[in-house]
Parts: structure tokens; sequence; C-alpha cells
């Protein structure tokens, strides 16, 4: 059985006694796109930041290919590109020098002509300086430099801030080809429909703990129902109670939504009683399946 | 020591040491042309300085106004601020930043995920601070050896010259080593800046007190300028051992204690 890209267990990182993130468990494998969702602060960039040595965990491991990232972090890093949340590269710099400094640190052959493709992929002129680029520029320059060394593994922390759809579409397109050639994608982001066209699993993470650990699909087809019901008096909501409602998304007048987890039988039973003017149940979308989770 | 780190680190800086040593240079140069000028009116600058007490010519290394006569006596009096202050603010303010930027300017992320060990970007930084303050330290030396030649009217002690230089220089490194140390210990990373200069003014400050007020002479051992001789027309002018030792014992231990910190610091950007 191969090693997995990203092993990690039960790791921790407190602030102080600050919580940062709390036995976390993961295990990734090759050639994985694999989804760390979570709301800002719920603790997807201490992770990371602990799986590429810029901080140190409080307690646990963490292992890239089968190696340590405090020990073996050299190693693990000439196989592994980053994408940053923030895209801040060195602002005295042109972009191509830049893009130069970065691939220097690897030992890449014709590495002026990587530079060259990636950078005409992304519409990216080299010859500005980097203090003068847009957001988006400067995210796409974070980008390239992430590629430029042909990584096994790839984490991105919020890849897509200040990208425009159509560079969003490119980056994506980019990502699932190097998939197929081989290379797995750790995908940070609090974008449900982005991780949701790319990966095949996800990690919810809330408060620092990994509520929800799922194929996407699997997320999708669990009971979770969203059910929407109008009804033909006013609601009593004491009177509304069953097994099973997880969590009221709207109650106003003689109108409720909510998450039903429960025998559908049940509810249609308790319905038949009632005067229904209109009921609807439906797929819940991820960001539902999300703030479900989260609100729990 | 990583070598395209370091070349990126010493094109960065360049532009600020060129700053620094022309300005440096420019000083000691206008200094000096008026030695000239001091010697042909030697009798109304003694009568100026007599009014000028003791203590407050001791500080820059003259006992009395003969030792400005010499070039050498001259020439360390009147450069050391420049030389030495001047010099050690360039150390701290670049050795203070040289890490610490990187975090602040939050470009953190993308060297540390480099495949470079700690150990290696802290050594590549540390060889460009100690690359740039001697670099600093040799022209601007050099410059002042060339005025010196140049406007000297007797013959001087090279030797006495280079243990000056040198103890400019360790006391350049000892406050270098002093701003490296500081950046470690900032956990949410900010300019320090200010601070770094206010330590080589205070350290000055305490060094001058403690030269022109008796009663404050023994703050004087908390500064590091208290170590760096600048009496070079003493006849027993040398590089003293203990006050060589403790340059760079004091330096050693900073640079070692910086390290070992680096080497575990969580780094946020």
């Amino acid at each position: 059985m191969s090693v997995p890209v990203i092993d990690v267990t039960n790791l921790s990182k407190f602030y102080g006694k600050a919580r940062g993130i709390e036995y976390i468990n993961l295990e990734i494998n090759e050639g994985e796109i694999f989804g760390f969702i979570g709301p800002n602060g719920a603790g997807k960039s201490t992770t990371i930041r602990i799986l590429m040595n810029m901080i140190f965990p409080t307690s646990g491991s963490a292992r890239i290919m089968g190696m340590d990232v405090i020990r073996e972090t050299k190693t693990i890093k000439s196989r592994t590109g980053y994408i940053p949340s923030d895209a801040n590269a060195y602002s005295a710099m042109g972009v191509r020098e830049f893009l130069e400094y970065c691939i220097n640190f690897y030992n890449v052959q014709n590495g002026g002509k990587k530079i060259t493709e990636l950078s005409d992929m992304f519409e990216l002129d080299l010859n500005r300086k980097i203090a003068d680029l847009s957001l988006g520029n400067r995210k796409k320059v974070s980008i390239v430099q992430s590629l430029l060394h042909s990584p096994a593994l790839l984490i991105l922390d919020e890849p897509t801030t200040g990208l425009d759809p159509l560079m969003q579409s490119v980056f994506f397109e980019l990502l699932r080809s190097e998939n197929k050639r081989g290379m797995t994608i750790f995908f940070s982001s609090h974008i449900l429909s982005e991780v949701q066209m790319l990966c095949k699993r996800v990690a919810i993470i809330k408060d620092g703990k990994i509520i929800q650990l799922e194929d996407i699909d699997n997320l999708r087809k669990k009971q979770l129902k969203k059910v929407t019901i109008e009804f033909g008096d006013q609601l009593n909501a004491q009177s509304f109670v069953i097994p099973g409602i997880e969590n009221v998304i709207t109650r106003s007048g003689n109108r409720m939504s909510c998450m039903f987890s429960g025998n559908i039988n049940e509810l249609v039973s308790f319905l038949s009683g009632k005067y229904i003017l209109n009921l609807m149940i439906e797929e819940p979308s991820l960001d539902e399946i999300f703030l479900h989770y989260y609100k729990n | 020591m990583n070598r395209n780190l370091f070349l990126m680190e010493i094109r960065r800086n360049a532009l600020s040491l060129i700053i620094w040593t022309m300005v440096i240079t420019i000083l000691i140069s206008v200094t000096m042309s008026f030695y000239s000028t001091f010697m042909e009116n030697q009798s109304k600058i003694a009568g100026m300085l007599s009014i000028i007490p003791k203590g407050a010519l001791q500080f820059k290394g003259i006992s009395n106004f003969n030792d400005l006569l010499s070039v050498l006596g001259f020439y360390s009096a009147n450069n050391v601020i420049y030389m030495m202050v001047l010099g050690s603010i360039f150390g701290i303010v670049l050795s203070s930043n040289i890490l610490l930027k990187e975090e602040y300017d939050k470009t953190a992320e993308y060297l540390l995920t480099r495949p470079v060990t700690r150990s290696e970007i802290f050594v590549s930084k540390l060889a460009v601070i100690y690359l740039n303050v001697f670099l600093l330290n040799f022209i601007t030396a050099l410059a002042g050896f060339i005025c010196v030649e140049l406007v000297k009217k007797g013959v001087f002690s090279i030797g006495a010259f280079l243990v000056l230089s040198l103890y400019t220089l360790l006391l350049n490194i000892l406050f270098s080593s002093a701003g490296l140390f500081l950046s470690t210990l900032i956990k949410r990373a900010k300019p320090i800046t200010t601070f770094s200069i206010g330590i080589v003014l205070i350290c000055y400050f305490i060094f001058t007190l403690s030269k022109i007020t008796e009663s404050a002479s023994k703050i004087g051992y908390l500064s590091p300028f208290r170590y760096a001789r600048v009496d070079a027309i003493n006849p027993d002018y040398s590089l003293d051992f203990w006050h060589l030792a403790y340059f760079i014992g004091i330096s050693l231990l900073l640079t070692v204690i910086s390290y070992r910190i680096y080497l575990k610091k969580d780094i946020y950007t």
C-alpha cells in the first residue's frame, strides 16, 4: 500500500491558551484533489503552516510523502509547491526577477522556458514591477511561482482570491491537467463552489477540529434534505417536532425551511394531517451542507 | 549557506550600503580637509578648546590639545562619531530587519516554502550582514587612510590606524549581532528600526555621559562604546585582549542565541 502524500496525526497547535487546531487527523493519498473547507479562523492556515514548517505544532505529527515535516522539511519542499493566501511577493523586484529567484532554489532545467510558458498561460507581464501589480496579477505571480519546479504536491491556501473568473477557469483547468499527470493537490478554501468543482474528498474544519471528512459525492448523497414547507394556516412552531429536523434555516409566517436527516416517511406522515400549500424536498447545495455541519 | 538567497540579499541591500558608505566617506573627507586649516590656526583653536571641559575631550580619546595636532589624533577625535555611531546604526538597522522584514512584508511564506532550511536562511543572512558591515568599514577606513595620507604633516602609526579601524569594525559587528538578536525576540512581526537606532544612540549617550560626568563614570561600563578604544595616539595604544574578547564573546553569544531562537521560531505573516 502506498504511503499517503499527507499524513497528519493528532496535530494540535495552541497559541498560549488560544486554540489554533486540535487533534487534526488527515490522510491524503497520491493523485487526490483534496478540499479543506472552513470559515476564516477555523484553523485551515494553521494546519498548512505546520505542514510547510512555518510554525511548529504543540503536539501530534505530520508527514508529507512519508517524511517528517520538521526534520525533513528541505526534501519535502523540493517536491512541494505552495500558494499562500496573501499574494505579497517582494515588491521591489520585477516579476521576472522574482520568478528567477524562486526557480533558482530548485534544480530545474530550462527554467526560463518554464517561466515564460506559465506566465503566458496567465497573461502575466514579466517586465513589470511587483509593486505595480494589482491583487489579481500578484495572485498570478503566486500561482506561477508554485508550479515552476513541477511539484508532486501542491498546497493551495485560498488560491483564487483576486483572480477574475476567466483566470480562475484557466487555473482550474491547469490544476486538473497537472492532477491527471499525478500531482496531488491540497486545496484550502472557504468558497465551497470551487472545492465542489475540483475536489473528490473534503474535510470540513470548524473551531480547529475536523468535523467531517467525506467524499464530495457521499456528502451530497447523505440523507440530508432541504425541506421547504408553506402551510395553509399560521405555523405553530412548537407543534412541528419530528426527529431529524436539524436546523431550521428560515421560519416566517406560514413558511419554514429546514434541513432534514430523518425518515422521510415520518415527515410525510406528520405532514399528512396538516393543511399544506406547498412542499419542496430538495438536495441541499454544498454551501447548505457546510452550514449545516458548521452550525451543529 | 544558500547561494541564491545570499546573492538576492546582497542585491537587495546594495543601495543602502552604497549610500551609507558614501555619506560616511564624505563626512570623513570633509572633516579631514579641515586639518590643514586647523594646523595653521592652532593657537586660536587651542584658546577655544581651553574652555571646553576636559572630560568632553577625553571621550574622544584626547587628553590635551597637542593630541589633536597629530593627524591620527585629529582623525580619531573627529571621525569616531561617523565611523562608530553611524556604522553601528547601519549594522543594527540591517540586522534587525534582515529576518524580520520577511515576516512583516509577508514574503516569509515564499522563502520558508523553498527547499532551504532555517539554518541555511540564518547563515545566508548572517553572511550578508557581516559582508555589508565589513565592506562599509573597509571602504570608509580606506577613505580615511587616504585622507590621513593626503593631509598628514609628519609620520603616523599605521598600526594604530589599523587597530582603531578594527575596534570600529568590532563595535559595528556587536551592534549588528544585537539587532539580529532583538529581531528574533519579536513574536508578531513589525519593524523595529527606530528602536534599534535608539539602542545605539542610548549606548553612545551613556558612554559620553560617563566620560564627561565623573559621578556617572561607572555606567560607562554598560556601553559597548566604552570598550572600543579611540585614544589612537596613546603610545601604548593596541588591541587589548580583554576588549577583543568582550566584542567577540558578546557578538558570538548574541548570534548563537539568535540562531537557536530562529530555528524554533513560529513565523507568522
